[in-house]
Parts: structure tokens; C-alpha cells; sequence
């Protein structure tokens, strides 16, 4: 029936403005990375190393287990003691949510050789949609300029 | 505001019907995994009902309904309904969206073909660039979604009165169109 007629089907970076209208005081930091995808994303999924570099309200962090895209690891968080995450992890897409802390990432090629990242998340209100309005723009900014600082070390190392 | 629809073609099966509920039901207590889960479920459902409608803003139009869904997610008080609530939200979504952008045909000489129509089959995306945003939204929701006109209308909040007569003249008008 659906044969033929049109599709569209947002980006990750779209779905992540989407869904991060659903929690309270959420800020979605948007920008452009100088470095393509293949470049930007493997830096975000290296859980247990860049991560921690770029999204510094996580550090130490360890994969608990892995079963398919979602995944289960523990952290030390900048705001209290190691804690349990749980969420997905795939190619341009980055969800993980602890009962106190909520980190949103989404990456989307730009077809020009560089990678289009939107950052979301903050200190949650324990177990709710809702983040804490502190500090959920300057967070996404720095975020932002680590991984775009990262991505050009790699590039450059690559070279 | 909404009640519980037929499935729909990107709608689930009967039997996944109820992990959509409790997904919902998580969402709505704030297990934002839970709505990682639900936006996975809806955005090719969405797609599919705005990309006919706002044609080339349809990622556009997506997004915006889609933020609409989370924004709002708290007060749908029945998960069964969900798929006709966010049927309604991206419909809605994608005729604002594509009004927006200003690329509308005249209201007037936007002509429906008829359901099954071997014209419309031919070249979907042709057929509906002729068309009104408006007009595109009832033929999705009627052609791909199998809602009647009447109920279709009504949930764009478009007069039925006119759209009926519309589609009644519509279809000799589309034919010559389309044949000349």
C-alpha cells in the first residue's frame, strides 16, 4: 500500500532536538564539526576512552555489557558517586540516562565532509524527564568544542 | 482528543500493541529510554505520513511533529490511542509545515484522485505536487492510512462540507489534467 509514495526519515540530529522536547529545561547545542563522520562518531563510541574527554560529566567509564545497541555502563559522574547507565549506543546515536545524570548525543553526515553534532542532557531530576536548569547550555557548548578539538587531533594524527 | 484507531499501516500489530502501551506509560513517568524506545517506534511512522504531505520539507515537518509527540506526551491519557493522536499531530504538522514554506498550489485547483486510481499509482510524487497541502493531507490519511474522507477532513480541522464537494468535482478535473 505504502509502495511508491514518499518517505522521509528524520536524521539523528533531528530526532534528538525531537525528543529532547520532552524533557523539562532540556537544551539541544547544535554545531559543526570540521571532520567527517567516520572521524567524529568513533570518538563518542569509545566509551571507556574519548568519551569521557568530550562528555566530562562522565568519567572512568566502564561497559557493564553490550547487547546489540543498547548498552549498560557504570561512571564516576562530576556530581556525586559512580553510578549505573544504562541506554543506546549506534552510529550517530548516543542515549544514556542514570538516575541522576542524562547525556543525549546524535551526529549526522553533511555529505561535505564534515558532521553536523547536537549535544543534550545535564543533571537529571532523579528519575524524571527533567533536567536541572543549570548549566545545560555552557555544558553542551564545551562538549561541543572537545569533540571538535578532538576530532581535529585525529584528523591530523591521520594525515 | 483522540481515541483508539484501526490499526494503521505503520501502526503495530495487535500483539505488539501492548508493549507500545507500557512503553507509553513508562514515557509519561520519565524514563527517558523508554522515550528513546518510543521515538525509534514512531519516527518511520511519522515520516511516512509527513513526506506526502510537506513533500521535500518533509524531514522538516517530521521533526516538528515529532517534537510536538514529546512535547505533549504527558497528556495522551490513553496509549492506545497513540497512533491516532500522533497520526493527527504529524498530518497537522506537515500541512503547517508546507503552508510555511509557501510552495502551495491554489486551494482551488487541488484535486483529489479517486482511491486506487491506476493515475495515482503511476506517479505518486507528481500527483501530489498538484495538489494543496490540505488535499495532500486527506489523501494520506485516506489512501495510506484508510481513514474515510469525512474523518480524515475532520481531523485536519477542515471543513467537510467543502472537501467533499471537492473530491465529488475533483476527479473528471484531475483526469484532464493529468491527460493533457
Amino acid at each position: 500500500m505504502t509502495a511508491g509514495w514518499p518517505t522521509a526519515d528524520p536524521d539523528p540530529v533531528r530526532r534528538l532536538h525531537a525528543l529532547a522536547a520532552g524533557v523539562r529545561n532540556a537544551h539541544v547545542t547544535e554545531g559543526v564539526v570540521d571532520a567527517p563522520i567516520d572521524v567524529v562518531w568513533p570518538l563518542v563510541a569509545d566509551l571507556e576512552g574519548e568519551f569521557g574527554k568530550i562528555v566530562t560529566d562522565m568519567a572512568r567509564v566502564r561497559v557493564i555489557s553490550r547487547d546489540g545497541d543498547r548498552v549498560e555502563a557504570s561512571a564516576h559522574s562530576r556530581f556525586g558517586p559512580r553510578a549505573r547507565f544504562s541506554g543506546v549506543l549506534r552510529p550517530g546515536w548516543c542515549w544514556l540516562q542514570s538516575r541522576f545524570l542524562l547525556v543525549g548525543i546524535a551526529a549526522a553526515d553533511r555529505g561535505d565532509g564534515r558532521t553536523t553534532v547536537a549535544f543534550t542532557g545535564g543533571l537529571r531530576l532523579p528519575g524524571r524527564a527533567a533536567l536541572v536548569p543549570v548549566g545545560v547550555r555552557s555544558e553542551g557548548r564545551r562538549n561541543l568544542a572537545r569533540l571538535a578539538a578532538r576530532s581535529q587531533a585525529h584528523t591530523a594524527a591521520e594525515r | 482528543m483522540a481515541e483508539p484507531d484501526p490499526p494503521a499501516s505503520g501502526g503495530p500489530a495487535a500483539g505488539d500493541r501492548a508493549a507500545t502501551a507500557r512503553l507509553v506509560r513508562a514515557a509519561q513517568r520519565g524514563d527517558t529510554l523508554a522515550m528513546n524506545d518510543l521515538l525509534d517506534e514512531l519516527a518511520p511512522f511519522v515520516g511516512r505520513i509527513c513526506a506526502p504531505i510537506a513533500l521535500d520539507d518533509g524531514p522538516d515537518a517530521a521533526q516538528e511533529a515529532l517534537t510536538v509527540v514529546f512535547r505533549s506526551l504527558r497528556g495522551l491519557k490513553e496509549p492506545a490511542a497513540l497512533y491516532g493522536w500522533v497520526r493527527t499531530i504529524a498530518a497537522r504538522e506537515a500541512v503547517r509545515v508546507a503552508r510555511r514554506a509557501a510552495r502551495a498550489v491554489p486551494a482551488e485547483l487541488a484535486e483529489l484522485p479517486a482511491p486506487g486510481d491506476p493515475q495515482l499509482a503511476a506517479d505518486i510524487r507528481d500527483v501530489l505536487a498538484r495538489l494543496s497541502p490540505e488535499h495532500r493531507a486527506v489523501l494520506v490519511l485516506r489512501d495510506l492510512e484508510g481513514l474515510d474522507e469525512r474523518t480524515a477532513a475532520e481531523r485536519l480541522g477542515l471543513r467537510v462540507g467543502t472537501v467533499k464537494s471537492r473530491l465529488h468535482r475533483a476527479r473528471d478535473t484531475f483526469r484532464k489534467a493529468w491527460s493533457a
